[in-house]
């Protein structure tokens, strides 16, 4: 699948729930992830979107997601 | 080719006016949310605590009643407009309720800010919820009275728009749009009445002096009588966009207009005999009746999820006519680009996240452990603030050009505007949900007590508070880019067709649906008996209890009986 930069936008917005949540999903098995480690996600989560709009990026001019 | 405002102008013109006075009262109600959000967490304290109350209440009508009841009213005489055909019966009777709405929330909106300068004498700090024992300047029930009275005028509008359409074409379906329009309107005529009887017969008379006393009781039943079906009221629109605007902007078609159709029918059925869940915490009404209100307002979930089927199943639709393949990653061939599209979607996710925590809320033991904590703003931001705040400004991407006839102004602010809501939001209503649970208070300036710490399951209360701020910051930034976006976008050049404002049949059309869906007089007839059955007995027990104005004692009642019984027979 290739990524545009609104592609890019809208997984960075996904990722912020998913990393948000990521402390309660280990609190359900009794692990107090540190506000560091979240951050940490995220910043790794970012790096991984713009890795792959890298690798797959398509032209701006043409239609997409 | 001709676009919305070259074929309706004075309908437009129209639409714009509400939309400005939406606008307007958005730009003021989020800078006042983002007073709070810092007052609130400690980071900036620029009003004496006080005075949190006058912005809290602004905040919540502002938001909560103005913008969102005026962007309804330009969109579904858009939608009346557009659906039928034809112009509005009389334009003269349009401006007239326009004039009356607006007039009605001046008013209301100059008597909560009047607050602020405690010499004028007069203030409205009772929050939008506005039932007794707090009690507003008449100048407050005035303007909610004509500004009820003008929606009132409006459904007559669209009803009259309607019976002429109806005389042209006797056989034929009722359009979606007008079916979803008229729908809405009847649960709006039936739930009103608790609010206008509230409004009229007790708290203006009650604020002029003219009744000594009220039944604050009485007055909070009337309230969420209202105050539960309001919720829809201001859902529906979104809806609307949800069912007719956004399978478009997906690139393909509504799945099933017989179902849109029952969703809403049964949303007139099912929106007002629920309120009392509101009121679990009230001692005055006995257990039985919450009973029945916390199962009514399960059944209110089924119209949700066949909406959530429905809606994904026309976004799934449009993603495999635009190429998309595979159980996902049809996800990614979406027009992730369009703000309009993007900005529903998100809403509509949001609305699910909403949805889950607004079932904690309706069940009735489990409520008491969130009940009158920040959980329950936690849970109107996702829906109201999100699902219709976030679905209105996505709408206006698509909706502003045809009634301008002029092009957006950026569509890349657009885009950016829409995800910074959603991720604002993320942050606060996760932090507010989490804040509720430890059982933090909402509705206060100073969340905390003395000798005593709140302890939360996750992390601290200083990381919920910064989240907490941080989130709304994001949210009003995200409403000022929006706001001068739309701005901008009124200086552009005119052109012939700036948005692509044509609507695509649905996959499964209203010919398949059985004709006793459009029967509005059945339906209507079934939510008036449904709310008899729900309200008769509670509301003759609260008055039975103290009285219609608070001022008799008690009746005796049966476990009373009982006891002197006892004594007679010892």
């Amino acid at each position: 699948m290739k990524l545009t930069r609104a592609g890019v936008l809208i997984l960075v917005a996904f990722s912020v729930p998913v990393a948000i949540e990521l402390r309660t999903v280990f609190g359900l098995f009794g692990i107090d992830l540190p506000l560091a480690a979240v951050g940490v996600f995220e910043v790794i989560l970012v790096a991984a979107i713009l890795v792959a709009y890298a690798i797959t990026a398509e032209p701006e001019t043409a239609t997409g997601p | 080719m001709a676009t919305f405002v070259d074929r309706y102008p004075e309908e437009a013109a129209v639409v714009r006016a509400t939309f400005v006075v939406a606008f307007v009262s958005l730009g003021i109600g989020a800078f006042f949310g983002l007073i709070q959000a810092l007052h609130r967490t400690g980071y900036v304290r620029i009003l004496d605590s006080v005075d949190y109350y006058t912005i809290l209440t602004g905040h919540g009508v502002l938001l909560a009643l103005v913008f969102t009841i005026f962007f309804l009213l330009g969109l579904f005489t858009w939608a009346v407009a557009r659906s039928l055909e034809r112009p509005l019966p009389d334009i003269r009777l349009t401006w007239a309720w326009f004039g009356l709405t607006t007039t009605g929330a001046t008013l209301v909106a100059v008597a909560i800010l009047a607050g602020l300068i405690p010499s004028l004498g007069v203030s409205a700090d009772v929050l939008y919820t506005f039932y007794a024992p707090l009690q507003a300047h008449p100048l407050f029930y005035a303007g909610l009275t004509m500004f009820i009275v003008g929606t009132w005028m409006a459904g007559a509008d669209w009803f009259l728009a309607y019976r002429a359409w109806r005389a042209d074409n006797p056989d034929d379906r009722i359009p979606l749009q007008t079916f979803m329009v008229l729908t809405t309107m009847l649960m709006w005529y039936l739930s009103t009445i608790g609010v206008a009887v509230s409004a009229v017969f007790f708290l203006l008379p009650w604020s002029f002096g003219i009744v000594e006393t009220v039944n604050p009781l009485l007055t909070r039943t009337l309230f969420w009588f209202f105050g539960h079906p309001v919720v829809y009221f201001w859902l529906m629109p979104a809806y609307l966009l949800w069912y007719t605007v956004l399978p478009k902007l997906a690139g393909g078609r509504l799945f099933s207009d017989p179902l849109a159709r029952v969703v809403f029918v049964l949303f007139l059925l099912l929106s007002t005999p629920v309120g009392i869940h509101h009121q679990y915490l009230d001692p005055g009404i006995s257990e039985g009746f919450k009973f029945i209100a916390m199962t009514n307002t399960m059944f209110l979930l089924l119209p949700s999820l066949l909406t959530a089927f429905t809606v994904v199943a026309s976004m799934e639709h449009g993603a495999r006519q635009r190429g998309g393949e595979g159980y996902f990653k049809w996800l990614g061939a979406l027009p992730w680009r369009d703000p309009a599209f993007t900005g529903m979607a998100l809403a509509g996710l949001m609305f699910a996240a909403g949805g889950f925590s607004g079932m904690i809320n309706a069940g009735m033991n489990i409520n008491y452990l969130i009940h009158n904590t920040l959980w329950v703003p936690g849970h109107f931001h996702m829906t109201v603030g999100t699902a219709v705040a976030l679905t209105m400004m996505a709408g206006s991407y698509w909706l502003v050009p045809q009634l301008t006839g002029k092009r957006l102004y950026s569509r890349p602010i657009g885009l950016l505007q829409v995800v910074l809501w959603f991720v604002g939001m993320v942050f606060m209503s996760n932090a507010m949900h989490r804040a509720g649970l430890a059982g933090v208070p909402r509705r206060t300036a100073e969340p905390q007590y003395q000798s005593f710490d709140f302890s939360t399951a996750l992390g601290s209360v200083g990381e919920l508070q910064a989240q907490i701020a941080f989130g709304g910051f994001l949210l009003f930034v995200s409403v000022v880019l929006f706001l001068f976006n739309i701005l901008l976008s009124s200086f552009e050049t005119p052109m012939e067709s700036p948005v692509d404002d044509s609507l695509p049949a649905p996959l499964s059309g209203a010919e398949g649906s059985p004709l006793v869906l459009d029967d509005l007089r059945l339906w209507t007839g079934i939510a008036i008996v449904l709310v008899i059955l729900a309200y008769t007995l509670p509301l003759g027990s609260i008055v039975t209890d103290a009285g219609l104005f608070g001022d008799s004692p008690g009746f005796p009642v049966l476990i009373d009986a009982v006891a002197m019984l006892k004594e007679v027979v010892a």
